[in-house]
């Protein structure tokens, strides 16, 4: 007789997986630092208490100002923040690095890509 | 989540498949060197990609892969007799050399030059730091062999070893780009396992169960830098190489040897998990080799197929006593079956459209989106993906303690590149 574990594992068995996925309601606000307006940013500020997640997108060398107030009251109500900097081919190391000295500290993931695209690819793996 | 469509395509490595063509851009390993000991030895069988191969050394060593079966009858040439410079079909005669060519047709007319017009299809296959590579794709496009640092350093220095694994490879490899699991699922054997134990760093990452994660895009793949607490407002970094399709390096401990994995799929329901250990810059021990041989680290103790003894068919060797315990986090012994189980219990190919991934999961969905964009480059414009150069293949793992203000991928940016004789960076 097989073990629980081959059985379980088998592709026959993968049949009698519970087919819809949990419900998860995820509330995930994104806000692009290289063309937000203080209105955007305040409006985040509003948004964050009922945000899961709060993801700051921004080009290296491009404007952090907003990143500080965002992560500390991301911090103080134990918000998860994902910051996305875009490094495309114009960006030098020195403008990545002076980017990622000023988002880290307020970063609970920080993502390093060389192409824009993949923001929407992070949020759709989201859900 | 993935799309269905985006999972099929990094799941479905067959001849015919997307991602199978650009799969077969790589130099890939395919059998330790242990496994044709000898002149005229006993044929293997390999399937890899999804295709039935057989493996044998001729008679003045030279290595062959091919089609398994003869292209008389189609008998499976593991039957065969390993003889004279060729393999040798035990039903009619049939004789193919190393590169597939029919050399001997007993069952024609003497001197006919039909043998000339039949070959099987063949693979090359090369010896390099113990392990046999092939490349499968068009043999126009073959690259230079592969320089990954574990395979080019002195022969006493490195040590290999693979295990059969029953799940698709992708589910597989996404283990190794995944620090974040360390601190549970490995934390009762970080430091007691003879070859991790004892090193600072594994202070760092006991003591720091929540790490911050930054995910950089190197040329070739992947840094993933997770970042825990040192003292005095330092970070201890621990920072990984994904080089694509499926080289993972991971970060080396104290003074003991780097280690990492190549994930290599047979077919789509199962993958080689290849695992190797290596010093840059001196031999490995007796006792070294000898805990990588008796399946500790990120080894595993194998039957004579390379099937893990802890495996489905006996639940693993589930300890309940010692999960409760606390010597093992969910009860299986060693690292590597401690992936594997979970891996696996996920069934043959895991449905990803279901998944909940988090912000610590990034890795993985970078990993993802990086395959996906190289396929449809490769696909559409026949762009050669990364991690076929040698380039992004001279690379390491490393860590470190930096001051809080270092980018890790600037502040050890030598450290992260393969260079001969020089020690790596550890902690």
């Amino acid at each position: 007789m097989q073990s629980e574990s081959a059985r379980m594992s088998s592709a026959a068995e993968a049949r009698f997986r519970i087919q819809s996925p949990p419900p998860t309601n995820r509330a995930v606000k994104v806000i692009d630092l290289d063309v937000a307006s203080d209105a955007d940013v305040m409006r985040l500020m509003n948004e964050i208490p009922h945000a899961d997640l709060v993801m700051m997108v921004v080009s290296a060398g491009g404007n952090t100002e907003a990143v500080s107030a965002i992560g500390t009251v991301c911090s103080d109500l134990r918000v998860m923040t994902h910051t996305v900097v875009i490094r495309d081919d114009s960006a030098s190391e020195a403008a990545t690095s002076q980017t990622l000295g000023e988002v880290r500290p307020w970063s609970l993931m920080v993502v390093v890509v060389n192409r824009r695209d993949y923001v929407d690819d992070i949020l759709r793996s989201f859900r | 989540m993935l799309k269905k469509e985006h999972n099929d395509l990094l799941t479905q490595t067959g001849p015919e498949t997307p991602f199978g063509r650009m799969f077969r851009c790589y130099w890939m390993p395919a059998l330790l060197a242990e496994e044709l000991p000898e002149n005229d030895c006993p044929p293997v069988r390999v399937k890899l990609l999804s295709e039935r191969l057989i493996a044998f050394r001729d008679s003045e060593g030279r290595y062959g892969l091919m089609d398994e079966f003869c292209a008389h009858r189609g008998i499976s040439l593991w039957f065969g007799r390993n003889e004279e410079c060729g393999l040798r079909c035990p039903y009619h005669g049939w004789k193919y050399d190393v590169a597939g060519q029919c050399v001997d047709m007993p069952n024609e007319p003497e001197h006919s030059a039909f043998a000339k017009k039949v070959k099987l299809k063949s693979y090359p296959l090369v010896e390099r730091g113990g392990v046999l590579w092939t490349y499968m794709g068009p043999a126009e496009q073959q690259p230079p062999l592969p320089e990954y640092e574990f395979a080019t350093v002195p022969a006493a220095q490195t040590y290999t070893s693979k295990r059969f694994q029953e799940c698709n490879w992708l589910q597989a490899m996404e283990g190794g780009i995944d620090s974040s699991h360390v601190s549970f699922l490995h934390r009762g054997d970080i430091n007691t396992d003879p070859l991790f134990k004892g090193a600072r760093g594994n202070q760092y990452n006991l003591g720091d169960l929540r790490p911050v994660f930054e995910v950089v895009e190197s040329a070739g793949g992947l840094f993933i830098g997770a970042r825990r607490n040192a003292e005095n407002g330092y970070y201890y970094w621990r920072i990984t190489q994904w080089v694509m399709p499926s080289y993972t390096i991971i970060p080396p401990r104290g003074t003991h040897s780097v280690h990492g994995h190549f994930w290599i799929p047979i077919d789509d329901e199962n993958c080689w998990a290849w695992s190797f250990d290596y010093h840059p810059t001196r031999a490995l021990t007796e006792a070294e080799l000898t805990a990588m041989r008796a399946g500790k680290g990120i080894h595993a103790k194998v039957d004579s197929q390379y099937r893990p003894l802890a495996n489905k068919d006996n639940d693993y060797l589930m300890d309940r006593a010692a999960q409760k315990a606390g010597k093992t986090y969910s009860g299986i012994e060693g690292f590597a079956m401690q992936d594997a189980s979970l891996q696996e219990s996920m069934g043959p190919i895991i449905d990803r459209t279901k998944e909940t991934l988090v912000s610590t999961d990034s890795g993985i969905i970078m990993a993802r989106q990086k395959l996906l964009h190289a396929i449809r480059a490769f696909t559409e414009q026949g762009v050669v993906p990364p991690g076929v150069s040698l380039e992004h293949q001279r690379v390491r793992s490393a860590a470190v303690v930096l001051p809080p203000d270092q980018p890790f991928k600037d502040a050890a940016r030598e450290a992260l590149i393969a260079h001969p004789g020089v020690a790596p960076a550890s902690v």
